[in-house]
């Protein structure tokens, strides 16, 4: 029997308080998956936001396995490790960073997160698969976009022309229902690590839950109709809790619980063009 | 102003697939206390409980191998909403292996129908419910093609033994096939469809293990 919509958590985070106003504009929310509800477990999707600078912006989303018994411990460490290491090295010396540096940091954070995993597992005695979870982590500046991500879930921009790319895709696993996870001896190997540049003006970053409603497969394109409309919207928004709130009542849409039974997580964010134009 | 709701749309995507494939012992045993006319009676079931799914209906994909001296195709793989079953009849001896053989080999044509069609799918399942039993060197090549398929993640392969069965042969096969307490065919195919319904909201990482023993199951 699947709950009311009005059973249904919705949960917005607060953006910490370190969290500096800026250019970028975010929308970001989500839900518990009805599946989850019905056998009372958490929502193990976790996500971070986080400005360094007003046009420096961290996102991680964390997506804990469904098997696993600490999944949302997992998702939770992860995403706070992998961020809490991005923010200390960026806050040093944000514009002396090339692609390579980017590229490296990215890495680094992901090697941290997994490390950190690991020490989790150590102290609580358990096998490190029952911390097993996902992540995507961006770095999105004015110039460019870095993203790592380990196992499913995507990141998705529109460019200066409005165009749609996706930047990080879902892996093609043989069966729907398989991905690699962070705690895969195989976790780095698997890494998508990509540096576009470009200014990127909207970004997406969601957990697997919305990739068979927002992505074309199997080529896995961002699929326009779905995009254009959230994108408009966190462009057009001022109140930052509003808009979570707004996408969080989204996500718990009867139109999205129709399709769908997983947590879900998408943030969303915009920059725009003519504030530092030079 | 639209809401959100009013304004996404989802891209066009197939529906995941999940294939089952019953193989089915429809031998002459299989007469004995009626049992076949449970057998039938459960796979009505079956299909009306997967049917009142919204997700299981366009989602789950089933097929019927039936054996007795012989092996036969009863039912092709269709989704549920098309999935009409047959009355099947008992009668004659057991190709159990033949059986097997047959319905593995459908669910490689049913995959790779699935992969050129760029149908996302879950890892089918092959569904054996018996109540004979099979000589050791059939049970060991039977064993071995599904140890193979298992192996290369082409299947979850479950036994179910009926009333009649010989466990100890079962064991050969599978290393835990489960048995049938009394007639309770209704209660076993009502599991099968609650656990293909949990297959297909499972997500990355989730092994669906069976639900735990079944009210069918002896334990």
């Amino acid at each position: 029997m699947e709950p009311a919509p009005s059973e249904i958590e919705i949960r917005t985070e607060e953006l910490t308080p370190r969290t500096l106003p800026g250019p970028w504009q975010i929308a970001a929310a989500q839900t518990r998956g009805t599946d989850h509800e019905a056998t009372g477990q958490d929502c193990q999707d976790v996500y971070r936001v986080e400005r360094i600078s007003p046009d420096l912006l961290i996102v991680a989303v964390a997506d804990g396995a469904g098997s696993a018994k600490l999944a949302q411990v997992g998702a939770g460490l992860a995403a706070n490790q992998a961020t809490a290491h991005l923010s200390a090295r960026l806050a040093e010396a944000e514009d002396l960073l090339d692609e390579i540096t980017l590229r490296s940091l990215l890495h680094d954070a992901v090697v941290e997160a997994i490390s950190a995993l690991d020490a989790e597992a150590s102290a609580r005695q358990v096998h490190i698969n029952e911390l097993a979870t996902t992540l995507i982590l961006i770095i999105a500046r004015r110039e460019d976009v870095a993203v790592a991500q380990v196992g499913d879930g995507a990141t998705v921009i529109a460019d200066q022309a409005g165009n749609l790319l996706s930047l990080t895709v879902p892996p093609v696993t043989e069966y729907i229902n398989e991905t690699t996870f962070l705690t895969a001896p195989e976790a780095l190997t698997g890494i998508q690590l990509v540096f576009w540049r470009g200014r990127a003006t909207r970004l997406a970053a969601f957990s697997d839950g919305l990739q068979l409603l927002c992505l074309q497969w199997p080529e896995r394109l961002p699929y326009e109709p779905f995009f254009a409309p959230l994108f408009e919207f966190v462009g057009t928004s001022s109140d930052e809790s509003q808009a979570g709130h707004d996408l969080a009542k989204f996500l718990s849409s009867e139109k999205i619980k129709s399709q769908t039974h997983d947590d879900l997580t998408l943030v969303l964010a915009s920059i725009t063009n003519c504030a530092h134009e030079d | 102003m639209s809401t959100l709701e009013d304004s996404v749309e989802f891209a066009n995507n197939s529906q995941p697939r999940c294939a089952c494939v019953l193989i089915l012992d429809t031998s002459g045993s299989m007469a004995v206390d009626d049992k076949i006319t449970k057998l039938n009676a459960g796979l009505q079931s079956l299909r009306e409980d997967l049917l009142a799914d919204d997700r299981a209906r366009r989602q789950v994909e089933l097929a019927i191998v039936e054996f007795n001296t012989s092996v036969r195709v009863v039912h092709d793989f269709v989704t549920v909403e098309n999935f009409q079953p047959p009355t099947l009849m008992a009668s004659g001896t057991t190709d159990l292996v033949g059986g097997v053989n047959q319905a593995l080999d459908l669910l490689r044509r049913r995959k790779k129908q699935y992969d050129d069609n760029d149908v996302p799918c879950y890892r089918p399942w092959a569904f054996l419910i018996t109540d004979g039993e099979v000589s050791e060197a059939e049970a060991q090549t039977v064993a071995g093609r599904i140890r193979e398929d298992e192996g290369k993640k082409r299947v979850a392969f479950f036994v179910v033994g009926v009333q009649g069965a010989n466990e100890k042969s079962l064991h050969r096969i599978v290393s835990e096939p489960r048995m049938l307490s009394g007639l309770k065919f209704n209660e076993l195919f009502l599991w099968l469809s609650a656990s293909l319904k949990s297959v297909i909201i499972s997500t990355p990482g989730e092994m669906v293990a069976l639900p735990g023993a079944g009210v069918w199951e002896a334990v």
